[in-house]
């Protein structure tokens, strides 16, 4: 039998880790001569072997260094917790690098604002890009992923665990945003939506948005998982983004929407 | 028919590479399957459904999945039967299998008219009309419950084309074996059993969907009993050929469904998982059929 695609791979489980309550960061060694990811790309996860459950699940690809690919996820449902099972020294299948990353052309320091788990995809970028400050919003300190920076961090947790007590509108102050050339945003919904209405107009031209959505097959035909964008209709999330300009998002047909 | 079933197929005068065609809206219209070297051991592809005039589709979430099968209520998105032949239709002259346009409509007047614009390429090979859209005409009931609406629905295509066109029969209410008979003396060239179940999905902590239209298609490996006994009773009573659609994950189940009198056998949310579901598919089936 012909092999399958060399985008598709069984990956040995180098490490599986509880990085905090319930999220899980893993760790795969892909097989050689597999193509290298772009910071801000997905993998499409096969959970089991078995035939539940029916699709993948998308997974921006955290970190990749030497072949090791990592990937940081919540368990929230049956195929998270059935990937939360798979130990170091199994086999995770993956179908990737999928997607488009973000987009790294344009001059200045990269300024990266993340809300809870959406921050995971940051490490990659953080590896990546020239940065010049990462900020942070979450539940809780519960809810902050490390990343590896050098770059001042300032974070904001809703029940003061972390950082400031509040929103992570409120330390996005103008201070923090200056100089940048790049403005990178990945979250849950409600906090990018806020985010992006919180940001000087003058700024919003320079600013990358890492969506996510509700995927069937991850590679372009199933049309599952639109994403609103002006002056209407949709794009897909898996092979228009997942990475966006933040101008072609309609926002409040997206937050309309949900996800 | 003897057993175990052969799996050289042969319908509608040709002799198609394999006898597993990939569903309506699981393979787009073949590039992307193509690009990621995904075609050996198809049949044929049904691209998703072509419309006359655009359809952005349904606002998301569009998909769900469920325990045992997934949610879709993507809502016809297409880039209407203009662009399809200006832009999308160039762009799979050289798959290397046979394509079967799908088409839906709102009117009856509509069928006729996508597959009349459709018919100045030679690219498709062949038309699967999909009875299961909501008839405007009919309140919004499916044409396909009505059998009187799919025997005018498959004489007005089959009025506009030489090629051949399978009708694609909706499970949702109305009698299939009626259906297919009714698009058989419309002059169907094949039926396809089935389309997607009717299903939903409620959160009963809030008593909400997260599908916005609340009802969505249900596909799952589940449903493969379903589909073997509706493909048997069609496919006792009609001359035609019966392409069935719908809860295949294995070998196993494609030689079912050729048992129950499927001729050719689409598979469709397995190429969620497994873009190459086809390839994997054959080469079971080729080691039960040897050993």
């Amino acid at each position: 039998m012909k092999q399958p695609p060399s985008v598709d791979c069984a990956c040995q489980v180098l490490s599986s880790r509880e990085i905090l309550p319930g999220v899980f960061s893993v760790h795969l060694q892909l097989p050689p001569g597999s193509p290298a990811p772009h910071p801000g790309q997905f993998v499409q996860v096969e959970p089991s072997r078995g035939v539940f459950p029916v699709t993948r699940r998308p997974f921006t690809v955290n970190s990749f260094r030497s072949g090791v690919l990592e990937i940081v996820f919540d368990v929230v449902g049956r195929g998270t917790a059935l990937m939360a099972s798979i130990e170091a020294g199994f086999e995770m299948r993956i179908l990737g690098p999928l997607g488009k990353g973000w987009d790294m052309s344009g001059d200045g320091p990269w300024i990266l604002i993340g809300g809870g788990l959406g921050a995971a995809g940051f490490q990659f970028l953080l590896d990546t890009v020239e940065c010049s400050g990462v900020v942070l919003g979450a539940r809780s300190a519960s809810r902050l992923v490390p990343l590896k920076t050098r770059c001042p961090v300032i974070t904001a947790t809703e029940d003061g665990s972390s950082g400031t007590r509040g929103l992570i509108t409120s330390i996005l102050g103008e201070d923090v945003l200056e100089g940048a050339g790049h403005i990178a945003l990945c979250g849950p919904l409600a906090m990018m939506d806020a985010v992006w209405k919180a940001l000087p107009p003058e700024l919003r031209s320079i600013v990358q948005v890492s969506t996510e959505s509700r995927m069937g097959c991850g590679w372009g035909v199933c049309e599952g998982c639109s994403i609103p964008v002006h002056p209407g209709g949709y794009m897909k999330c898996c092979t228009d983004g997942p990475v966006f300009r933040g101008e072609v998002i309609d926002w409040d047909r997206w937050k309309e929407a949900g996800v | 028919m003897s057993f175990p079933p052969s799996v050289k197929r042969n319908m509608w005068g040709m002799e198609f590479p394999s006898p597993l065609m990939l569903a309506s809206g699981t393979a787009g219209f073949g590039r992307e399957l193509l690009n990621l070297g995904c075609l050996e051991g198809v049949g044929a592809v049904v691209s998703k459904a072509v419309t006359l005039k655009p359809r952005e589709g349904n606002p998301p979430p569009r998909v769900q999945e469920t325990a045992y099968g997934l949610l879709n209520s993507i809502g016809l998105a297409n880039p209407g039967v203009e662009a399809v032949l200006d832009q999308l239709l160039p762009q799979v002259s050289d798959l290397p299998c046979p394509l079967l346009i799908n088409v839906a409509g709102e009117t009856a007047d509509e069928y006729p008219a996508v597959v009349e614009l459709l018919d100045s390429s030679s690219v498709p090979m062949g038309y699967e009309i999909n009875v299961s859209c909501p008839n405007v005409a009919s309140g919004g009931r499916a044409f396909g419950v009505e059998p009187s609406v799919v025997e005018t629905v498959s004489s007005m295509v089959a009025r506009v084309t030489e090629k051949p066109f399978t009708v694609k029969l909706t499970p949702n209410g109305g009698d299939m074996v009626e259906a297919a008979l009714a698009a058989e003396s419309g002059g169907a060239s094949a039926v396809t059993v089935c389309n997607t179940f009717l299903g939903m999905h409620i959160d009963w902590r809030t008593g909400k969907t997260v599908i916005k239209r609340k009802v969505a298609g249900y596909t799952s490996p589940a449903l493969l009993p379903l589909v073997v006994a509706s493909v048997w009773k069609v496919a006792s009573e009609v001359s035609i050929p019966v392409i069935s659609s719908g809860g295949v994950s294995s070998g196993e189940d494609v030689l079912e469904l050729l048992a129950a009198g499927a001729e050719m056998v689409q598979v469709g949310t397995r190429l969620m998982r497994r873009p190459w579901a086809a390839g994997e598919l054959m080469a079971e089936i080729e080691d039960l059929l040897t050993t």
